[in-house]
């Protein structure tokens, strides 16, 4: 956010989600929202990564766990379809990757280095449960 | 500028009396001022209540004040408090009790050679009203004494203050008022 | 519209905490949140009976304390009503935290504050610990003298409050009993003439505009802060008193009755005077034209604005007068009285040679009489005479004891 001084914003502790109105903001999608410097849409957190999560489509069974419990609102869904991982707003906590119930998980965190192709490439096969 | 005080028990409707004096008189284009002291006041403990008339606005807000009246409508309170207190030479006291002037000051040596007038408000109440709320019969004693204002005047002017009670309370009220005007000595 | 009118007489009886429910009936308050404490409880009362008698359509919420109360008026007020309550004393402590959040969001509430004394000892009598004691929290404040003043600045806080360049919270202070239960003629406007006169509530920022959402309450921390309280401080100090003085006009072409930040009563020519606050000002209104008859020059001085303070103003009011009263209706803890600190800072750096004395007196509603206030033009009097302060600076008034004097 810029440092405007003391007679440069507007009063009251205050800020705006949108610039100008937003008619049908439930049908609209984040990407197509007018959303102001002042939202944290705008805002990274990315660099507060250490590992980040991948997601493997091959395994998912579109539960939306993993939507509903991310608290960064970072896992992107089409049309109730996980489709992956809003990097700019993911801070790598591990949640998602907790709460996936698919055996193999269908989200694993890896090193924010290692590139996605040999992620999924090196992915673990199904794990026997423990009798 | 007219000062009257009340001694009252809480819950006898001293607050309200003065209030209801205020409003009559003020709707003959007087200023008038009514406050009470109540304390941690709970019912049934004693309270003073207070008027002051005049044909100017009212600025003073001292409570301390020498009143031209006293009015008291609870019969024990003449001998458990101080009644004559910042008295003056003239000042004039209504009393309730069911003595008559005289056993009364002989009762109670303070008010001698003082003017004194008795009326028996709770009885009065008693009988009209049905309860014991000696407020409004005061008035029509104080009509009578002072002669402020015509009696008829005055029962008009109450009938409007007291407009939000039960028709038969009001009626209770005008018979005591007359009463009490009638039987003050 | 779906509640009924009143019909109010050209004079109506009514006390302190009756006319201020009055106010709030015809300013069509919205929502009233409130906890009830001795001796304001009769102002949220009067609302609660008025919309029961449907004679004000809005929400009465009650609440578990005077904390709940002023968060539930910052909630209904960033959602986007008119919104009012009342408290004194313990109640208004336990109110502080959010009043600060009021200010701060900008949030155009109207608080009475029936003055009453803070405990230890327990007291519900009249002093002015509670209106001090909150005086640094970002509200405008204006203080009535009488029933009357607290019916009229009661409708003329809402009016300043919403003005979209002023969004600040408005105190109406009034003494506990001595104002809030004494009964007075009053003359009230119309309840036409004092919605149109207070206007419809115009909305900014609502939480309830769903078009345009918005985020109230945000932190800041160092970065934002200080920008923030020195916006607000700027507005008060540069918007209010303007916004206020217009007010205040519009009342008087409306109701006759006129209205000043600072209330200047026998001042022009005055050698000696006495400044205060509450009902004393009027006491003391009397006091100084008897005095007048015993050929002492007196004045009075009541604080009709406590914030933002007159500063400028009480400048030019005090600057010849000879000798001057400071009257602090609360315990000062360890100070000078803070209607002194306030008198002194706005003469220091002046050329003027006025002497300041600061008087202590009616805590916990100890009676200010007439006598009190005669013996105090003597002595302010005799200040004038000698061209020095006889006293000490801080002194107490109507205390049993050692005579106390101070700095
Ligand atoms: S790692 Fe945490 S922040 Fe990132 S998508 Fe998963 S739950 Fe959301
Ligand atoms: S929790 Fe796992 S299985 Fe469920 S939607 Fe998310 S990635 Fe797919």
């Amino acid at each position: 956010m810029e440092n405007n001084g003391w007679n440069e914003f507007e009063i009251g502790a205050m800020l705006r989600t949108f610039d100008g109105a937003i008619e049908d903001i439930a049908g609209t999608r984040q990407e197509d929202r007018n959303y102001t410097q002042n939202s944290s849409f705008t805002a990274s957190v990315a660099d507060w990564r250490l590992e980040k999560p991948v997601f493997n489509k091959d395994y998912c069974i579109d539960c939306q766990f993993c939507w509903v419990y991310c608290p960064d609102i970072s896992i992107i869904s089409r049309d109730k379809k996980v489709i992956g991982v809003d990097m700019d707003h993911c801070k790598g906590c591990g949640i998602c990757v907790e709460v996936c119930p698919t055996n193999p998980k269908s989200l694993l965190m890896f090193s924010e280095q290692t590139d996605e192709e040999s992620a999924i490439a090196g992915w673990p096969t199904k794990e026997d449960k423990e009798k | 500028m007219l000062e009257i005080r009340w001694h009252s028990r809480a819950g006898q409707g001293a607050v309200t009396g003065a209030k209801g004096l205020a409003d009559v008189i003020s709707t003959t284009g007087k200023h008038v001022q009514a406050f009470a002291f109540y304390g941690s006041a709970k019912r049934g403990a004693a309270m003073t209540a207070y008027n002051r008339v005049d044909e100017k606005p009212i600025l003073n807000h001292e409570k301390y004040m020498e009143p031209d009246y006293v009015f008291v409508i609870d019969p024990a309170l003449v001998y458990t408090s101080d009644v004559t207190i910042n008295g003056k030479e003239d000042t004039k006291y209504i009393i309730t009790t069911h003595l008559t002037t005289e056993e009364l000051v002989a009762a109670q040596p303070k008010l001698e050679g003082k003017e004194v007038y008795t009326v028996d408000c709770i009885t009065i109440a008693n009988e009209t009203i049905g309860r014991a709320i000696p407020n409004t019969p005061m008035l029509g004693a104080f009509m009578k004494i002072s002669g402020m204002y015509d009696i008829e005047f005055f029962k008009e002017s109450m009938q409007r203050v007291l407009k939000k009670l039960p028709q038969k309370i009001v009626d209770g009220n005008m018979l005591a008022i007359q009463r009490a005007y009638d039987e003050v000595k | 519209m779906a509640f009924d009118k009143l019909e109010l007489n050209e004079t109506e009886v009514w006390d302190g905490n009756h006319a201020a429910a009055q106010a709030l009936r015809q300013a069509q308050v919205d929502v009233v949140s409130a906890y009830p404490i001795t001796p304001s409880t009769a102002i949220v009362e009067g609302y609660a009976k008025f919309k029961s008698d449907n004679l004000v359509e809005g929400e009465f919420v009650m609440v578990e304390s005077e904390h709940a109360a002023m968060s539930g008026c910052i909630g209904a007020a960033a959602a986007g009503g008119r919104v009012a309550t009342a408290t004194a004393s313990q109640g208004l402590a336990l109110m502080a935290e959010t009043l600060y959040q009021a200010s701060g969001m900008r949030l155009p509430i109207v608080l009475n504050i029936v003055n009453r004394a803070l405990a230890a000892p327990l007291n519900v009598n009249c002093d002015h610990s509670d209106m001090y004691m909150v005086r640094d929290s970002g509200w405008i404040q204006f203080d009535a003298f009488n029933p009357q003043e607290a019916y009229d600045l009661n409708l003329i806080a809402f009016k300043v409050a919403e003005d979209h360049d002023v969004r600040l919270p408005v105190v109406v202070n009034q003494d506990g009993f001595l104002t809030s239960h004494t009964a007075q003629g009053i003359h009230p406007l119309s309840d036409d003439d004092a919605y149109n006169f207070v206007g419809e509530y115009k909305p900014m920022n609502d939480m309830l505009d769903f078009e345009n959402p918005v985020t109230h309450g945000v932190q800041t921390e160092e970065d934002w802060h200080f920008e923030h309280k020195a916006r607000q401080h700027s507005d008060t100090m540069n918007i209010v008193p303007g916004k206020i003085d217009e007010v205040f006009a519009e009342f008087e072409k409306l109701s006759g009755r006129k209205y000043s930040q600072l209330e200047c009563y026998n001042m022009d020519d005055a050698d000696v005077a006495v400044v205060c606050m509450g009902t004393s000002v009027e006491t003391a209104r009397e006091v100084a034209l008897e005095m007048r008859e015993k050929g002492i020059k007196a004045g009075v001085v009541g604080i009709r604005v406590l914030r933002p303070f007159p500063f400028a103003n009480i400048a030019e009011v005090l600057k010849d007068i000879k000798a001057v009263a400071a009257l602090d209706r609360s315990a000062p803890g360890g100070a000078a009285g803070a209607l002194f600190n306030e008198i002194a800072g706005a003469l220091f750096n002046t050329d003027s040679k006025m002497l300041l004395s600061g008087y202590i007196y009616g805590l916990g509603g100890r009676d200010l009489t007439k006598k009190h206030l005669v013996d105090l033009y003597t002595e302010l009097q005799a200040n004038a005479d000698a061209g020095k302060l006889l006293t000490q600076q801080q002194q107490f008034i109507g205390v049993r004891g050692p005579k106390l004097a101070f700095l």
